[in-house]
């Protein structure tokens, strides 16, 4: 049987072997880990298929491998050689004979891994392209590639050649002059959707239309080189080549490669503040009487096995602020000029990890008890130190805490997680002198702000969330809030 | 021996050869027009669309003076001058073609008069009165035209068989005229001669006139001819003329009975032949089809690389605006221009009275080619216009996609049907729907209006007529 590097979740085709923790002859259980990725978000363990014993490796420690790409052979006594995996997407004969060639995606190890996911959608401006089903990974062979055929505008009319106008020998409707630009484009109106009236192709379509091809290109040439770089090849680049500076001139220094996890955060951070209008909303939550009461509570929750933090109240009371002002649990969907509510409250929790941020998720955080909050917390915490969160553990926020309180710091701008519209960054709380009523008392104040997405959301509607966020923290108490 | 090198040479000054002359000269190239007539403007000018449109104007006057009486208002019957007539008619042709001519040099295209023969895939030798020019070309573009077709049979060296070149002559008003053929050019001159006063007989060998266009738009044109032409015989077949005397004798079939007759004139109008046999094509890779008209490809081009053919020597419908547009794709080809060309559609017009008008899909094309259309028609017995004028027996329809309602072809029926037809292209070559025609203004009261209103009719909304909900 062939292993195969199973979808890796969230959009990410490859990942660099960290480790090789099986060799030739070996005998596994199933389930066992055979080696360990560290792919664009974190280091994922890849599991036995099943139980049996080790033949040819075909990776090494170090190499980039593709999703699909077969990384060992598995004796598994069924006796099956090559024939065991079969998918329908198209591989056959020819697997034996390139060793090296990626297969579809249908091999994922059942159990244990990350599950293959759908691709998620590239938002394209006014336009999105799709894979068939199945075909969530690059498949082996162009020839299984995702056809272009594909690319949609919502609500357009796809032109049929079954239509009494293409009968007639009539082109898909359009203006002379749009059909002259398509044609100098050498693309076939009739695979592009008309959005006017008897589904009439308009410029706006068009260009709909070259834009998503031209994403779809992208990636299908990142699927490409992905499959065709051999072992230890870099990404594809991204930018003009940047040019290095030689510090060594003014001293001594040492290098040091970038983790792909740091990669990708540095893509990812870059895109998401190019393409969002970043408001940042600042504020301070008096939490004296919450950080008492926390205190008095956490005796109960060790009990249970948990450590009562800060976090879980935050979380509570950010979902209260979000079911008052659902745009922040929204996205945008820029190729239908839709705004998304969301109406579950999966929260994004920004971890801070030796490697770099991670961002785990945790799910419907307004049907949990601040019991489970806190041991779902302490689980995804230790999951991230270990780098074994999945891509699924990392998707789906509908808005993001990132909280320093931990190590130090007040106020600072954060950046939105984009697709999500806004996101919370909590500071270390401080004794402060606070007026409280004639008083000046000292307070404990935790620095609060509020990044948004203001394409999405304007100022006035910010404050007012601001404002029932940092209200819905007096609403704590021991009973509400018993393990 | 005299040899001028060119980058384009045209050979034919019609409206597809002066078109492409003209518009490769405003595209930096440097170009030779050869033209074997001393007028340049081809049959379209001389002796085709222009001069029939000026007589079919003319002669009009003559049918609206008569018709004007039942409104009360009289004329004393008409005299014809025919020299006078005949000189307004090539004072236009001469106007005209000054002005081609004067375009072809302030663009610097050089004209040349004579006969161009290929001597090989680039060479082309120019027969002129001065003698023999060797042009050397990197491009050339075919555009020989065509002329009227005449039968052996009837080719007897007498002028009164006259073909639409001696018809437009009218050297004088035959009493009885026998026009053989049943095409839009027989029907026009047809309208012409009957309106001077002439007997006119009609012969044509199929079941119907005007075979073309769609039987209900050709209707009303047949109605009014029978008024005014004497007969028209279908399914009728001449077979053989001879000279008797100052008149023609005429042996023919119709309805299982032969008939002779007497005709003072005869004009032979079955169709045309391309003028490309006599000009060396041999010499070259150019190749004919079995009708002898010259093949070229999507882009114009002959199987000789450097050699484009357009209009009516490459067959197809034979009109001059057809011949234009496909000179600008051969010298966009010639630019450099590889892509494949967008498809158009040709608009025809039949300049009878009432004039008949279509473009794009045609309902009997469409049930020939099993194509399902819902049709949409507007009589004009309903446009105030139409009644304003006295002519009511118009009709205005659509084809239309049955599912997006697309329009895929426009027919009207009516007095300036030619005029209208324009804005079915327009709606056609944009995609335009049902809803798109019928949501346009138009203005009142005017014929344009039916086509809003045609469109109205599909939705069984039309202000003026009550029709059935189809929506
Ligand atoms: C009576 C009549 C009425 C018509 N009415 C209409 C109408 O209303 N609307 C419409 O669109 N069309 C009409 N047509 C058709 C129209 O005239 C032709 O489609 C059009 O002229 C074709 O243009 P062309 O450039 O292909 O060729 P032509 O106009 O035929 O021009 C070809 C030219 O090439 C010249 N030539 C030929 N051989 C050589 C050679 N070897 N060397 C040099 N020169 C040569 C000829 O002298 C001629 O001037 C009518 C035609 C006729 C006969």
């Amino acid at each position: 049987m062939e292993v195969k590097l199973p979808n890796l979740g969230e959009g990410a085709e490859s990942g660099t072997v960290v480790s090789l923790l099986v060799s030739s002859g070996d005998t596994v259980e199933k389930d066992q880990t055979l080696i360990e990725i560290e792919n664009e978000k974190a280091v994922a363990p890849i599991p036995a298929p099943a139980a049996g014993k080790i033949g040819e490796i075909r990776i090494s420690e170090g190499d980039s491998v593709s999703v699909g790409q077969v990384i060992l052979i598995l004796d598994d006594g069924a006796g099956g050689g090559d024939s065991s995996e079969s998918s329908d997407s198209g591989e056959s004969s020819s697997q034996g004979s390139k060793p090296a060639a990626p297969a579809s995606s249908g091999s994922a190890p059942s159990g244990g891994g990350p599950r293959p996911g759908g691709m998620p959608m590239a938002p394209a401006p006014g336009f999105g392209f799709g894979f068939p089903q199945g075909m969530s990974a690059p498949a082996a062979a162009p020839s299984n590639l995702p056809s272009l055929h594909d690319i949609w505008i919502p609500g357009a009319v796809v032109h049929s050649a079954d239509s009494s106008a293409a009968k007639a020998g009539f082109s898909p409707p359009a203006s002379p002059s749009i059909r002259r630009t398509a044609a100098e484009l050498g693309i076939d109106l009739m695979k592009v959707p008309g959005s006017g009236s008897g589904g009439r192709i308009t410029t706006e379509d068009l260009k709909a239309y070259v834009g998503a091809l031209h994403q779809a290109v992208e990636v299908l040439m990142g699927h490409l080189q992905a499959m065709s770089a051999g072992p230890g090849a870099a990404p594809a680049p991204e930018k003009p080549k940047p040019k290095s500076i030689d510090f060594s001139q003014w001293g001594e220094v040492k290098k040091e490669p970038l983790s792909s996890l740091r990669k990708t955060i540095s893509r990812r951070m870059t895109e998401h503040w190019n393409d969002i209008p970043h408001v940042t909303q600042f504020d301070s939550v008096d939490v004296t009487d919450l950080n008492a009461l926390r205190k008095k509570l956490a005796p109960s929750y060790k009990e249970k096995g948990a450590r009562l933090t800060m976090t879980p109240f935050v979380m509570k009371a950010l979902v209260q602020a979000l079911d008052k002002h659902s745009v922040f649990a929204s996205s945008l969907d820029e190729a239908t000029q839709e705004l998304v509510y969301k109406q579950y409250r999966h929260v994004g929790i920004a971890v801070d990890t030796e490697a770099g941020l991670v961002v785990p998720v945790i799910r419907d955080v307004d049907k949990k008890s601040l019991l489970e909050l806190s041991a779902e917390l302490s689980e995804m915490a230790e999951k991230a130190k270990d780098r074994k969160l999945s891509g699924d553990d990392m998707s789906g926020g509908v808005i993001t805490i990132s909280n320093q309180g931990a190590i130090g710091g007040a106020h600072f701008t954060p950046i939105v997680n984009k697709p999500e519209v806004a996101i919370v960054g909590l500071g270390r709380g401080a004794m402060q002198p606070a007026v409280v009523g004639e008083k000046i008392l000292p307070r404990l104040m935790m620095p609060v702000t509020l990044s948004y997405d203001h394409r999405v959301i304007d100022g006035g509607t910010a404050a007012r969330f601001m404002v029932d966020f940092v209200e819905a923290f007096k609403e704590f108490n021991e009973e509400n809030s018993a393990a | 021996m005299n040899s001028i090198e060119t980058e384009v040479v045209v050979v034919g000054g019609g409206p597809g050869g002066y078109a492409a002359a003209f518009y490769a000269a405003d595209h930096g190239k440097k170009v030779l027009l050869i033209e074997r007539e001393p007028r340049l403007g081809g049959v379209c000018l001389n002796r085709g669309c222009i001069p029939s449109k000026a007589l079919l104007y003319a002669t009009h006057m003559i049918t609206e003076a008569r018709e004007s009486a039942k409104r009360g208002i009289s004329f004393q019957d008409p005299t014809v001058n025919l020299d006078q007539l005949r000189e307004w008619k090539n004072g236009i042709i001469q106007k005209l073609s000054q002005g081609i001519a004067g375009l072809a040099k302030r663009r610097g295209v050089e004209v040349i008069q004579g006969r161009g023969y290929f001597d090989d895939g680039q060479t082309l030798r120019v027969e002129t009165e001065e003698g023999q020019q060797f042009v050397k070309f990197e491009q050339a573009v075919i555009a020989v035209g065509s002329q009227s077709a005449l039968p052996k049979a009837f080719d007897l060296g007498n002028k009164r068989i006259m073909t639409s070149r001696g018809a437009l002559e009218i050297e004088d008003i035959p009493e009885k005229l026998l026009i053989v053929g049943g095409g839009y050019i027989g029907m026009e001159m047809g309208t012409v001669y009957a309106a001077l006063g002439s007997k006119v007989v009609m012969v044509e060998a199929m079941e119907g006139i005007l075979m073309g266009a769609d039987k209900d738009l050709v209707k009303p044109v047949v109605t009014q001819a029978q008024e005014t032409f004497e007969e028209i015989r279908t399914q009728a077949k001449v077979q053989k003329m001879a000279t008797q005397g100052k008149q023609i004798l005429v042996q023919m079939e119709h309805d299982g009975e032969a008939r002779e007759e007497l005709y003072d004139r005869v004009l032979v109008a079955v169709g045309r032949k391309p003028n490309c046999a006599d000009m060396g094509l041999e010499n070259t890779q150019v190749q004919l089809d079995d009708r002898g008209f010259i093949q070229v490809d999507d882009n114009m081009r002959t199987n000789e690389s450097k050699i484009y053919a357009i209009g009516d020597v490459i067959g197809g419908v034979m009109l001059a605006h057809k011949a234009s547009k496909e000179a600008r794709i051969a010298v966009n080809h010639i630019l450099g221009d590889n892509l494949k060309p967008e498809s158009f559609i040709i608009p025809a017009v039949v300049f009878t009275d009432p004039e008949i008008a279509w473009c794009g899909l045609t309902e009997s094309e469409a049930k020939q080619k099993d194509i399902p259309v819902k049709v949409a028609k507007f009589p004009w017995a309903a446009s105030g216009r139409a009644l304003s004028f006295d002519r009511t027996e118009g009709m205005t329809k659509l084809i239309l996609d049955p599912d997006s309602e697309r329009i895929l072809g426009v027919g009207i029926t009516g007095p300036n049907a030619g005029e209208m037809i324009a804005e079915g292209v327009v709606a056609i070559e944009m995609g335009a729907t049902a809803e798109d025609l019928a949501n346009c203004v138009h203005p009142h009261p005017t014929l344009s209006e039916t086509l809003m209103e045609a469109a109205e009719v599909f939705y069984g909304k039309a202000t003026h007529v009550a029709s059935p909900k189809r929506k």
